[in-house]
């Protein structure tokens, strides 16, 4: 009864769901950052492999920000 | 031909009720991506207001719980749903009289389900809807929205805090215009969607609609419409921002607080949660603030939206069912809700008019 009332599904998902999204898209954001100003430092210092691969990290975290981004829109409106 | 005159203006009361709505949330919306210095205001409002329009359209989980689970819709009147929105109007314009905090959707549930009371009793509600879907909710989303922000700005300051803080505060103001975007998107899906389930409401106990029917598109491009024009209207008059009020923050905590809050909405709106986006907003930026230096958040804001959130429901059912009983005086017929609109009209008049003499208010939070 009690759990009913609480609706304790739904309001579990809204809670997991805001966390793995919400603290999720702001790791993959802040990583995609972190890559993008790594890869122009390491640039001027004259080392491009790692400034290729702090370039390949940051563009993949900033895929999956969108694509999160993205995602949540697609469930928000397949409802 | 009465109960078309109440319709009428039920739907208008409704429709004002939504644009008031945008009105008092445009600063909350737009005020991270102002106070960071992500965007220029006037392109922030303009944005705001057109993704507000759109969110409108994408869900109607929030309208269906509003019109279908927090009060009986076989045992409610359009005149009940008349006197509900009178006594969130009035609350509102209590609240904004005196520079008190409130919540419009708190104030419209509330005000819905003191008249309904008035009206028929206590079975008119349905607690199950009302304590699962609006109150418990209620208290828990401003809290997640804190842990999330709190947790996702310790996060990113581990990340880039090493870094040099130009391109890093460049890049998050980037991150803003998406954030900022997902924040009004999930502000209008929330909020236009409880105007649409009143009006869906008031349909149904008029007999227009069947039972548990989903709001027709007149009423979903009717509430999307009056929410963008009162969130672009309302963006004029910022005195003081949501985020200048609670913390000064950067742009790293500006896209940690509005990323937490569209999570939030969004998801509560998936599951047709109405929450109070206010409380939810505010929640992202104090646990954005918080996690940097916890001194630095203004603990008395906190206090104010527990205040609020404490007296809003009770305040709107009591002017709700006043304003019901006041309606019943002149008969079951539209004479009540004609006089009653007539009167708040001339009220809004004198309080606008005297508090234009006084000079600017402090904008509810």
């Amino acid at each position: 009864m009690i759990a009913t009332i609480l609706q304790t599904t739904d309001l579990l998902e809204t809670v997991v769901a805001s966390l793995v999204a919400g603290v999720g898209v702001t790791t993959a954001f802040s990583t995609a950052i972190w890559g993008g100003t790594r890869f122009v430092d390491l640039s001027r210092g004259g080392r491009p492999l790692a400034a290729g691969a702090a370039a390949a990290v940051g563009a993949l975290a900033l895929a999956l920000t969108l694509a999160a981004v993205v995602f949540g829109i697609v469930v928000m409106t397949s409802k | 031909m009465s109960s078309d005159v109440i319709m009428v203006i039920v739907v208008g009361t409704a429709l004002a009720f939504d644009f008031t709505n945008g009105f008092h949330d445009t600063a909350n919306v737009v005020a991270t991506s102002i106070s960071t210095g992500a965007a220029r205001p006037q392109v922030a409002i303009g944005v705001a207001s057109l993704l507000n329009f759109v969110g409108a359209f994408i869900s109607i989980s929030v309208a269906a719980t509003v019109a279908n689970d927090v009060v009986n819709a076989a045992v409610i009147t359009p005149t009940i749903v008349f006197a509900g929105l009178i006594g969130a109007i009035a609350w509102n314009l209590i609240t904004w009289w005196f520079g008190l905090p409130s919540s419009s959707s708190h104030a419209l549930i509330g005000g819905v389900v003191g008249s309904a009371v008035a009206a028929v009793g206590f079975d008119a509600v349905l607690a199950e809807g009302l304590v699962g879907k609006v109150l418990i909710p209620a208290v828990v989303a401003p809290v997640v929205a804190f842990i999330v922000a709190g947790l996702g700005i310790g996060i990113a300051y581990r990340i880039v805090g090493r870094q040099r803080p130009g391109p890093v505060t460049r890049g998050f103001r980037y991150g803003q215009i998406v954030s900022g975007g997902l924040l009004a998107l999930a502000h209008g899906t929330n909020d236009a969607q409880k105007t649409m389930g009143v009006i869906t409401l008031a349909l149904i106990a008029n007999g227009t609609l069947a039972a548990n029917a989903d709001p027709p598109f007149w009423v979903i491009a009717s509430a999307a419409t009056a929410i963008a024009l009162g969130t672009y209207f309302g963006g004029w008059r910022i005195i003081r921002t949501t985020g200048s009020r609670i913390i000064k923050m950067d742009a790293a905590q500006g896209f940690s607080a509005q990323g937490a809050g569209a999570t939030v909405i969004l998801a509560s709106t998936h599951f047709g949660f109405p929450l109070s986006t206010t409380h939810v907003i505010n929640g992202g930026v104090m646990g954005a603030g918080a996690a940097k230096r916890v001194s630095a958040v203004r603990w008395g804001v906190a206090g104010n939206i527990v205040v609020a959130w404490l007296l809003t429901l009770p305040a709107a059912a009591a002017i709700g069912a006043a304003t019901y009983g006041l309606t019943r005086i002149f008969g079951t017929g539209a004479l009540g809700p004609v006089l009653v609109t007539l009167m708040a009209l001339g009220l809004v008049a004198v309080m606008f008019s005297k508090r234009s003499q006084q000079g600017a208010p402090v904008p509810a939070s």
